[in-house]
């Protein structure tokens, strides 16, 4: 039983794929390659899988040019004593429950009662996690959460009432595209657009936890939606450009840190020290910017301009309140 | 380029690469030293792959450097996954999954002459007995084939429990898939599910993704069977130091697996574990692991748990610090400032931010957190997210206060403020 095996495997998935009709030919195995395959596998793949003589032997060249499978059916998706104990696993996630019904989890249960799990929760410690997560448990979280992802799966245009972060009731119609989950917050979000009069007025994100009713107007949103179009409408004009110097191991710290935001590093051979320039979201940039300031001198942020204001601000006020109160 | 694979039998080098392509973004060919030339190539050639888009060259004086640049927070796969799907295999492999898995389908059990006999007459596919022993041996440590004795012979049939199946019988199922193969723990798994479905995550991006962490994901099975079996386990290790030197050797280590620690906010995960020689806990990071075995029973385990539960409660990260485990814990406390009426939000961060430690209300707009941790050096990372906010902090290791009203000078001679002496 092992995570990283062949059975897995991006060439045993393209065969079974090809495998599932009786009769196929050269240019579908090419084009099925391009599509499900690594970016190169037309280059090494489909001589195994095309007659070749140094071909796997899994189809024979029919008389009129085809390729017939040696096997009788379609191959069956057999699923893994891995992925079985993965299934169980996650029935223990109080997650699953926004998707699956009391019964249909019971019912699961007890088809994989005699498969151990994969882990147990308690095997796992999210160390740094807010503590004011979503609540999974709650009946009315968990009915807005299935209507709010039927909306994103079906387009429906949704009238919703909410809790701003500032703590003022808004309402509108919505249409939403897309769900986000942060582990760091442990909540979801969905991303939308508010409209009036059926055009998009603004786009935004509205928290799941904050939403005290959601309905289905009975309408669907049929202009098409570009997500590219929707993030870089959210994205910061001007990359923060930060200098991470190598104290306290900060290049190390500072690039795993910021491992999952986009972005473009250059090392100046003289001092070992990066030149970094990041992409964010502008609604994010308040929580960039608190976790640029916790590296302390380690960093330093020399744009956009605005950016290193705020920086600095904060930091002469730090100073002050020391003063203050030493 | 003669002789070059797509796929791969050692995962750990790989992990090497991408992780080195992804996390410093600004390697050259020869920052690589400590490999060949054809290695570097075939690696880097990979990942590109994998990677498609989201590979970036620069061109310098140095050379030419590749790196990964994602916006993880904007993609619904984590292409990464990739590496787990290109394990190499021989025709034998694939040939023997295919036919044995279609001879099985009717639902009829067989025995291992017969499917030989099979594989011959109706495939024209010539085996012999002890290779197709030894592929159906693997298949039912994998599950997807059930031995059954009848007698003295063995027997073997196909499982029955198909994905198609499962989706079908379970609403809300693939769903849960799109959502839970893009989140912890081992979402490549659930990646794989989809992928076996035909499905795709069309609806879940993720947050706050950090989408290397699935690399390590290889380590845990067997971390877990050695938390449940209560086994030690041998590994090599290897500090930042060691990497950057092309240290290829680490350090060898023995340990008592207790839990695996996940930091949501630095990109890191940990194992804790108790290291005998040494007789305290710490914490290893998982990405700096390799080599991993399973080794004896540890005899006291239950009572070594005991203690661990007791100890991390201490842990504001993942740091033990350097105390023996009969040792005194260093209480700190750090007092900030939020106006209650104008700032409730400073307040509420503090509330669902201070994990193991208390918050108090000690005065007019003062709010004071208490830390009875063992390595108070590690809570200042944190501390400083609210600069600007720090009115005081008292106890802890005289060290650590000093470093915060160091940097707080610097920092303010950094951008441009006074550097005032009396910050101290």
């Amino acid at each position: 039983m092992n995570l990283f095996s062949e059975i897995y495997g991006t060439y045993f998935r393209v065969a079974a794929k090809l495998l599932e009709n009786e009769v196929t030919d050269e240019k579908t195995v090419r084009e099925t390659v391009l599509r499900d395959g690594f970016r190169d596998s037309v280059l090494f793949l489909p001589q195994k899988l095309i007659p070749s003589g140094e071909d796997w032997g899994l189809f024979r060249r029919t008389a009129d040019g085809n390729l017939r499978r040696i096997t009788k059916k379609a191959p069956v998706k057999v699923l893994t004593r891995l992925q079985k104990m993965w299934l169980k696993a996650k029935l223990s996630d109080p997650r699953i429950r926004l998707f699956m019904d009391s019964e249909t989890l019971a019912s699961l249960e007890q088809r994989l009662a005699d498969v151990p799990p994969l882990y147990g929760r308690e095997q796992f410690c999210f160390i740094d996690r807010f503590l004011d997560s979503d609540d999974y448990s709650d009946e009315k979280y968990i009915q807005n959460f299935r209507t709010a992802l039927d909306a994103v799966k079906r387009r429906r245009i949704v009238f919703i009432e909410f809790v701003s972060g500032h703590g003022k009731r808004m309402s509108g119609r919505f249409v939403l595209l897309k769900m986000e989950y942060s582990p760091k917050n442990d909540k979801f979000r969905a991303y939308c657009y508010q409209l009036q009069n059926e055009k998009v007025r603004s786009s935004g994100i509205i928290n799941i936890g904050r939403i005290t009713k959601i309905e289905d107007t009975g309408r669907a949103y049929r202009a098409p939606v570009s997500m590219d179009e929707y993030f870089s409408s959210r994205k910061c004009s001007t990359p923060a450009m930060i200098r991470v110097s190598t104290e306290r191991n900060g290049v190390e710290r500072f690039m795993l840190e910021f491992a999952s935001y986009e972005k473009h590093t250059v090392r100046n051979l003289e001092t070992g020290q990066y030149n970094v320039e990041l992409w964010y979201d502008q609604q994010d940039e308040t929580e960039l910017l608190i976790r640029l300031l916790s590296f302390g001198p380690v960093i330093e942020i020399f744009g956009p301009e605005h950016l290193r204001e705020q920086a600095k601000q904060r930091i002469k006020r730090q100073a002050e309140l020391l003063e203050k109160y030493k | 380029m003669a002789g070059f694979s797509e796929l791969i039998k050692n995962f750990d080098k790989t992990r090497d690469y991408v992780r080195d392509f992804f996390i410093y973004g600004c390697k050259v060919r020869s920052d690589f030293d400590r490999k060949s030339i054809r290695t570097y190539g075939d690696e880097k050639r990979r990942v590109e792959s994998w990677m498609g888009d989201y590979m970036r060259y620069d061109d310098s004086l140095r050379g030419r450097s590749v790196s990964i640049s994602v916006d993880s927070g904007h993609i619904p796969e984590n292409p990464l996954y990739n590496a787990y799907y290109s394990k190499s295999f021989t025709d034998n492999d694939i040939r023997l999954h295919f036919l044995l898995t279609d001879i099985l389908q009717d639902g009829q059990s067989r025995t291992l002459k017969e499917l030989v006999d099979s594989l011959n007459a109706e495939y024209e596919q010539l085996f012999d007995e002890q290779t197709v022993r030894n592929k159906l041996r693997e298949y039912v440590d994998e599950g997807i084939i059930i031995a059954e004795k009848q007698g003295k012979t063995l027997y073997y049939s196909l499982s029955r429990d198909t994905a198609d199946d499962f989706v079908r019988e379970y609403k809300g199922l693939d769903d849960a898939l799109r959502f839970f193969s893009e989140t912890q723990h081992f979402g490549i798994i659930g990646n794989s599910l989809l992928k076996m479905l035909g499905l795709t995550n069309d609806i879940f991006f993720i947050k706050h993704n950090y989408i290397i962490h699935t690399l390590e994901d290889i380590l845990i099975p067997d971390i877990l069977t050695a938390i449940n079996e209560k086994r030690s386990i041998s590994f090599t290790s290897f500090s930042d130091k060691m990497k950057r030197e092309g240290d290829d050797l680490g350090t060898e280590n023995k340990a008592v697996p207790m839990r695996i620690l996940v930091s949501v906010q630095t990109g890191r995960r940990y194992l804790a574990a108790y290291i005998p020689n040494y007789r305290r806990f710490s914490a290893f990071r998982l990405d700096n692991m390799k080599a991993l075995k399973m080794e004896g029973c540890y005899e006291n385990y239950d009572a070594l748990k005991d203690k661990f539960e007791r100890n991390i409660r201490h842990c504001f990260g993942v740091s033990f610090g350097m105390r023996r485990e009969a040792g005194a814990v260093t209480p700190m406390k750090i007092t900030f400032y939020a106006d209650e009426k104008k700032e409730a939000f400073i307040i509420d961060r503090l509330e669902r931010e201070k994990r193991c430690c208390t918050l108090e209300h000690t005065g007019e707009h003062l709010y004071t957190l208490t830390a009875d941790v063992f390595d108070p050096n590690e809570i200042m990372h944190w501390a400083k997210t609210f600069i600007g906010r720090i009115v005081s902090i008292e106890g802890g290791a005289d060290t650590v206060r000093a470093r915060f009203y160091d940097d707080i000078r610097r920092m303010n001679s950094m951008y441009g403020g006074d550097e005032d002496e009396s910050v101290q």
